[in-house]
């Protein structure tokens, strides 16, 4: 454990760990997305057989969890270490403790909670079970074993991590805001990103065009599914991800009635479940049907 | 006498069915012991969050050795005169192996015969533990699997280690790619190093120095012990219950407690908010009427003071959201929540939350319930719906306190006690065992809201069928009979379908949404100790009354045990016989009477049925049996005399005509013909 874990430090140690632990360390996705599972890195590379393991910081964009910088908890962007496994190590739940042992919390002096919490992500087709992680009652970490992706159901089962690299700096150094975290020694999160976090909650909430919106979004499922079918998964699936933000700040503008909300996340999800397929088809994955009451009936936030 | 002891350790098992699966693991271990004939002196249950398993002392290490016998010929054929063997008993011994010390004679039923015997050894009790606890483990079924290895095998969460220690060897099988061994698997807050066992009786010491109280009902009595001593340490009485306590209990494996505070401006929260803040946060017990929590924990106690002020932080975030929501929501008023219910959609196709409340409010109209004040019932339901636009019901971790947000909002509104009391209580029973509203207006609201539930998912097609039922159309069918037979309630649950169907302005065949009230009638009165054959009886001719059904079964039931009744039944059962086939029948002309025993009858007839009327009125089935008991002689007098088939067609008919009149008197009742007699049953049985 360092003697001085600011934000930056937190995140070269998660990913060092991990690197020991033999995950390729990849990058943010190039575009918005609301979390690290919308990443090709994870969403995609689950879906066949091949060995995959990785980690990266993930830029998670929620626009409707934006307040203007006055909430010290709420932010509409903020950062996620995503670790993906495949095959999942028999030991995973130990190796994912002893990361925290190695950020600085003892397991003698705190106490660590896996909380059932079965994922899923409607607009992905995607679910899995696991927990959340809580440390002291606090959520830290998403820990899942994915069951299914895109529709598929998956033979060569990956575990996710996610963990809350806000919330677990916050509480080693200590501070109840995000705004006073410690990036480095001199600046902190605050200083990086308030400026950031009271434009785009003005954007999301007060100056996104509505129409604007809507159009792209049509253009872009429009462009997805053209690019699908010239079997482009790669490129189709980025148009995807681009629809799935535009529905986030939707949402967010508060421009879609519920019955119209329904219909959108079943677009997005239509354009995910044709990129899984069509992967799946150029890597001979054979998709498989699921029995329908093994599915969880749960359903949690969009984004997520 | 040998021990064994099995134990599958696994990730954090999901609470809610954990108990259920060990408990049923160690009774299929009890089974097979006892199909095979092994002697075991003691079976405990284990289970944790992290394992479950059973520890069984005193096993033997052998079936018990079993004698088997076997028929041969009559003593006479295997012996002859002078009592030697015969070539029969020869063959008889030679086909089955018998040695001459092995065969007997014994006397049965039908004369002297010679047996066989032979006493097969058991087998080992290790051999059949090898071969079954795999298959027992991969037989057990659970709501919820998944899967998380190459085997492809499911489980509700990865399984990591598995012992099946036999004494000091460990069985060698494997599960899910698991071999099973001697190596258990720690508190991960105690040690990461597994724990080396030599033999079954260590299991529960050892794993207690790695922080792990197995036993489960060792570790419930620890828990309730600390909750109440740090309850009385913080001078409070702890609000908890034994649900609360069993679910604790499935997520800690070394419980301990510590205290917590927050801020006593939240005290300002109605103590549901409260302690449904505190719930959402896994093992928070309210410590009454102050600001005091205790957390359950589950790991060193050298942690305590960490988890203590880390559960106080987050607790005290969520009370900021939920303080905020009421205050806003207080701040609105329920008018216009209620106002604003016109907005949202209740179920696709059948308009809004505001339209369901209207709606409860208009089918009550005119049923005269008896206790129920009216008016508090029409602004009861015209409110209860509205707390749904709350801000603190819309939140997802507070919508459980939907129904008892109305009732606050409605009483800081101005309105009378018994409505907000009757908004409050209008989800019980939220399920079977639950709580009943306190209030005859409560439960009337109660019962309009769950039928309108029951209507709405049939007309929206989401009617339950097999495992289906994402509305919970049959808890709520149930609990509509529950209430109106608790509160005594004369109430047709036929008229009400109808008059909602009426209000929906929707055609839609009411026979089958009557014909599923009526199967829940059923099994309610099943549950209440009716048999079938009363059930079907007393359901004949109901309108869906289950308040009444229950009484006229309770009236069959008590009268079951008379010699009479019997009786009754058999010329009930004739009565319908001769009337099979017979559609309908004409008035009946006391002057086409030549036989006494006609005229006779009929009188008794006339008369039973003024007896009957005021008795119905007051539904006191009993008397109404009794008085129909009373035309017996009459009715037995009847066929015995008379010819109801005869030539003369006029004569004939109106005899039908009598027997018609006096089945209606019975039908009106119960359909006794339903009911199974004893000699029935057995012949059916045959």
């Amino acid at each position: 454990m360092r003697k001085n874990p600011t934000f930056e430090n937190v995140i070269i140690d998660l990913k060092r760990f991990w690197q020991n632990k033999g995950c390729i360390i990849f990058e943010p996705y190039n575009s918005e997305v609301g979390a690290g599972t919308f990443n090709p890195a994870t969403f995609l590379r689950i879906l066949d057989r091949k060995p995959w393991n990785v980690c990266y910081v993930e830029t998670s964009k929620r626009p409707r969890d934006g307040r203007y910088a006055e909430n010290p908890n709420r932010v509409q962007q903020y950062f996620q270490f995503q670790v993906i496994m495949k095959p999942t190590p028999a030991n995973i739940q130990q190796t994912y403790l002893e990361s925290l042992e190695m950020l600085g919390f003892k397991l003698t002096e705190h106490e660590v909670r896996f909380v059932e919490d079965d994922w899923e992500s409607p607009t992905l087709g995607a679910w899995g079970m696991g927990w959340e992680v809580w440390l002291d009652g606090l959520e830290i970490t998403q820990f899942t074993y994915f069951q299914q992706a895109g529709g598929i159901n998956l033979t060569q089962i990956p575990v996710e991590l996610t963990y809350g690299i806000e919330r677990i700096a916050m509480n080693l150094q200590g501070v109840s805001s995000i705004f006073d975290l410690k990036w480095n020694d001199e600046l902190t999160w605050g200083d990086v990103y308030r400026e950031n976090e009271i434009e785009f909650s003005k954007y999301n909430f007060e100056q996104a065009d509505p129409k604007l919106l809507l159009s792209l979004f049509g253009e872009y499922e429009a462009e997805a599914q053209a690019l699908y079918k010239h079997e482009l998964v790669l490129p189709g699936y980025d148009y995807t991800i681009k629809c799935s933000h535009i529905f986030n700040m939707l949402e967010a503008r508060g421009a879609i009635s519920i019955s119209e909300r329904a219909k959108m996340i079943a677009r997005v999800r239509a354009l995910a479940n044709q990129a899984a397929e069509l992967y799946a088809q150029k890597h001979n994955i054979e998709p498989h049907q699921q029995p329908k009451d093994e599915k969880p009936e749960k359903t949690t936030e969009v984004n997520k | 006498m040998i021990d064994f002891l099995l134990e599958i350790g696994f990730e954090e098992f999901p609470p809610s069915f954990l108990a259920a699966t060990a408990l049923d693991l160690s009774a299929k271990i009890e089974t097979l012991l006892k199909k095979e004939k092994i002697f075991y002196r003691t079976i405990r249950t284990i289970y944790t969050a992290r394992r479950a398993g059973a520890i069984i002392l005193g096993l033997a290490r052998k079936q018990k050795p079993q004698v088997i016998e076997t028929q041969g010929p009559p003593a006479k054929f295997a012996y002859d005169k002078e009592g030697k063997p015969t070539d029969t008993l020869a063959g008889f011994m030679k086909a089955h192996n018998f040695k001459p010390g092995d065969i007997k004679t014994v006397r049965t039923e039908k004369g002297e015969y010679v047996v066989g015997i032979k006493e097969a050894t058991g087998e080992s009790t290790e051999e059949i533990l090898h071969r079954e606890i795999p298959k027992i483990i991969e037989s057990l079924e659970f709501p919820k699997t998944m899967v998380w290895n190459e085997t492809m095998a499911r489980f509700p969460r990865p399984i990591r280690s598995i012992i099946a220690l036999l004494d000091r060897r460990p069985l060698r099988f494997k599960i899910a790619g698991i071999q099973a061994d001697r190596y258990c698997i720690p508190n991960f807050h105690f040690s990461f190093n597994p724990i080396r066992l030599e033999k079954p009786r260590e299991y529960l010491t050892f794993l207690r120095h790695g922080g792990v109280v197995a036993d489960p009902n060792e570790r419930r009595k620890i828990i309730i012990n600390q909750i109440k001593e740090l309850g009385s340490k913080l001078k409070g009485e702890p609000v908890y219950d034994d649900a609360m306590v069993e679910e604790i209990n499935c997520t800690v494996e070394y419980p301990d407690v510590v205290s917590g505070t927050f801020d006593e401006q939240f005290l300002e929260l109605p103590s549901e908010v409260l302690m449904t803040a505190l719930k959402a946060l896994g093992n928070l017990i309210w410590v009454k009427n102050s600001n005091k929590f205790i957390c359950v924990f589950s790991a060193k106690r050298r942690a305590a003071e960490n988890v203590g002020i880390g559960y106080a932080k987050v607790l005290k975030s969520r009370l900021y959201d939920a303080h905020f929501y009421y205050k806003i929501d207080l701040k609105q008023g329920i008018e216009d929540m209620l106002r604003q219910s016109r907005e949202m959609v209740w179920l696709q196709g059948l308009g809004s939350i505001y339209n369901k409340s209207v709606r409860i409010a208009k089918m009550l109209e005119g049923f005269g319930l008896a206790g129920v004040d009216e008016n508090v019932l029409r602004q009861a339901a015209t409110y209860c719906k509205s707390d749904l636009l709350s801000h603190m019901v819309r939140e997802k971790e507070f919508t459980s306190l939907q129904g008892i947000m109305g009732g606050y909002y409605a009483r800081d509104a101005g309105k009378d006690e018994r409505i907000s009391l009757a908004i409050k209580e209008h989800y019980r029973p939220k399920f079977i065992g639950d709580a009943l509203p306190s209030t005859k207006e409560g439960a009337a609201l109660s019962i309009a809201d769950k039928i309108d539930n029951v209507v709405g998912a049939f007309l929206s097609g989401q009617k339950p069928s097999g495992s289906y039922d994402p509305l919970g159309v049959r808890r709520n069918g149930y609990a509509v009979v529950n209430l109106i037979d608790a509160n005594g309630f004369n109430f047709s649950i036929n008229s009400a379908v109808a008059k909602l169907l009426d209000i929906y302005e929707r055609d839609f065949d009411k026979t089958i949404i009557n014909e599923f009230f009526a199967e829940r009638l059923g099994r309610y009165l099943e549950d209440k100790g009716m048999r079938y054959d009363e059930i079907n009886s007393a359901l004949a001719d109901s309108n869906g009354n289950a308040y009444d059904i229950r009484l006229r079964c309770e009236a069959l039931k008590n009268y079951r045990g008379k010699p009479e009744f019997v009786q009754l039944v058999v010329g009930q059962k004739r009565v319908r016989n001769i009337l099979k086939g017979v559609s309908d029948t004409e008035k009946v002309d006391p002057l086409l009477f030549e036989m006494d025993a006609e005229k006779k009858l009929y009188n008794r007839g006339q008369e039973v049925m003024e007896k009957l009327a005021p008795l119905f009125n007051k539904q006191e089935y009993a008397a109404i049996l009794d008085a129909l008991l009373s035309m017996r002689p009459d009715i037995d007098r009847f066929f015995d005399d008379v010819l109801v088939m005869c030539e003369d067609k006029k004569l004939k008919n109106n005899r039908l005509a009598l027997v018609s009149y006096i089945n209606r008197l019975f039908i009106k009742f119960a359909d006794l013909s339903q009911i199974v007699i004893e000699a029935d049953e057995k012949k059916r049985k045959k």
